[in-house]
């Protein structure tokens, strides 16, 4: 049983899953994740969302580092998940520069604004700019780091149409979901 | 020996924790996420046949059910109380079937189900507050087609719910509906808050807490992230106004909560009691301190 990406799965993925929904109503705040057994490449949040949400109706696009024997082998043998291209993909997990220009990915449609891809970044060397984000979830304006920041401003811009984000590193995990608004406050050149 | 005895011996986990298989979970799991992404738009989700008739909050113990965690105190109401049966059948439900605590004081709650009513005791951050909804669609007594309510949702064309709230002020100078009275979530969607009574519309902006609705056999679930802009329908020269029969709880006196009508005898004699039983309680417990 010790395989198995959680140990007592039911009782395990809730507790990720309660992770998850407090990280996408309250966008920016940084939210704890337990450790799972995973392929070593992936970080501990970016597996955890994987394993709670994906099975076989998912399609989940790996980015270069990712797309290992190691991950494809453990992502299908737990959750049936499909690996697919970035047009179709559900679930997306890379580092931020491998998964640029973020326009290939799909955004759903006017009818169905849901049905659009869910992004995963993983590490966090990115070049990083100071912005502070509003819109629901955030009570009083917050400043984070955001790499690109006109990205996430373009893609509030789809509102209601758009990509939802969560940032993930080792036990942590962020989200900036399509609602979100960005301010930058100042570029670093 | 037969299937039943075995299981008893063997204790034998018959349930997934809380009820629902993993396979539905992660389905209802992805439907949440992105209803909480896109606040007041309604996502379809596949449903379940639950243990219990449709319009007794099928998709409310769905929710809840995904969202469950062991160390969770998990509070059920109806109308407001407690003690009703569709509370009480509910809470012990998710006893039975997760083991987790339960509570009837709304401050102690992780987890609220709620059939028809906002607590009256403010909520806080990540207190999740789940709604049972009957009918999901506010535009559908006006428009049958689901085709058509969904365009008129992407074209964010709400003419007509203004038409229908003008005609009400045109027949009975002011707006009729009292309750599931229809509020715009974030700027953008037109959403049905279930039938709560229009009095506590106003909860619903900006709470703190994570607000979730579940309809089931409209198959159905939306959000309402903390901290959201939540307006309630209206015109410049009628503006929206939460309401509440104008009397004193006969049991505790507050004057500020809502209140049910109660006829107390054969000759058709009233009385208004507090709808939220928890509140009642900490408010008669209140005036008996300040009495010593």
């Amino acid at each position: 049983m010790e395989n198995y990406p959680f140990s007592e799965n039911s009782i395990n993925s809730s507790i990720a899953f309660r992770s998850l929904v407090n990280a996408t109503s309250y966008p920016g705040r940084t939210f704890q994740i337990n450790k799972l057994n995973k392929p070593s490449v992936l970080s501990n949040a970016a597996a955890t969302i994987l394993i709670t949400l994906c099975d076989n109706e998912s399609n989940v696009y790996l980015s270069k580092e990712y797309n290992t024997e190691e991950v494809r082998n453990w992502l299908i043998f737990n959750t049936g998940a499909i690996i697919s291209n970035k047009k179709n993909a559900d679930f997306v997990i890379g580092t931020w520069k491998s998964l640029l220009p973020l326009n290939e990915f799909k955004i759903g449609v006017p009818e169905y604004p849901e049905r659009s891809a869910t992004l995963i970044i993983e590490e966090t060397k990115y070049k990083k700019v100071k912005c502070n984000i509003d819109g629901p979830g955030i009570k009083n304006k917050l400043n984070i780091d955001l790499p690109n920041p006109e990205l996430f401003i373009e893609n509030n811009n789809l509102y209601p149409l758009g990509l939802d984000f969560y940032f993930t590193n080792d036990l942590e995990i962020l989200s900036i979901p399509r609602s979100t608004k960005i301010n930058i406050i100042k570029s670093e050149h | 020996m037969n299937e039943m005895s075995k299981n008893e011996n063997l204790d034998i986990q018959i349930y997934n924790f809380a009820y629902l298989d993993e396979n539905t979970k992660r389905m209802i799991r992805r439907a949440l996420l992105k209803a909480l992404c896109i606040p007041g738009y309604q996502v379809p989700f596949s449903s379940r046949e639950m243990p219990m008739p449709y319009g007794w909050g099928t998709g409310g113990i769905q929710v809840t059910s995904a969202c469950l965690i062991p160390k969770d105190v998990l509070k059920v109401i109806d109308q407001g109380a407690d003690d009703t049966t569709n509370a009480v059948s509910i809470r012990k439900f998710f006893q039975k079937t997760a083991n987790v605590a339960v509570t009837e004081k709304t401050s102690d709650a992780s987890i609220i189900q709620t059939r028809h009513r906002i607590p009256e005791t403010k909520l806080k951050e990540k207190q999740i507050l789940v709604y049972q909804v009957p009918i999901p669609e506010p535009l559908r007594f006006l428009e049958p087609r689901e085709v058509e309510t969904r365009k008129m949702h992407a074209l964010s064309e709400y003419g007509l719910m203004y038409v229908k709230l003008y005609e009400d002020i045109a027949k009975h100078g002011h707006i009729e509906t009292a309750y599931a009275y229809p509020v715009k979530t974030n700027g953008n969607y037109v959403t049905d808050p279930s039938p709560i009574p229009k009095f506590d519309n106003p909860k619903m902006n900006n709470s703190p807490a994570i607000q979730l609705f579940g309809a089931g056999r409209e198959q159905r679930i939306y959000a309402i992230p903390p901290y959201t802009n939540v307006k309630s329908l209206d015109f410049e020269d009628y503006p929206f106004e939460a309401m509440k029969a104008n009397f004193k709880c006969s049991i505790c006196g507050s004057s500020d909560s809502y209140l049910d009508e109660i006829i107390v005898s054969d000759d058709g004699k009233r009385s208004y009691i507090c709808s939220d039983t928890d509140y009642c309680k900490e408010q008669t417990k209140l005036n008996s301190k300040k009495e010593d």
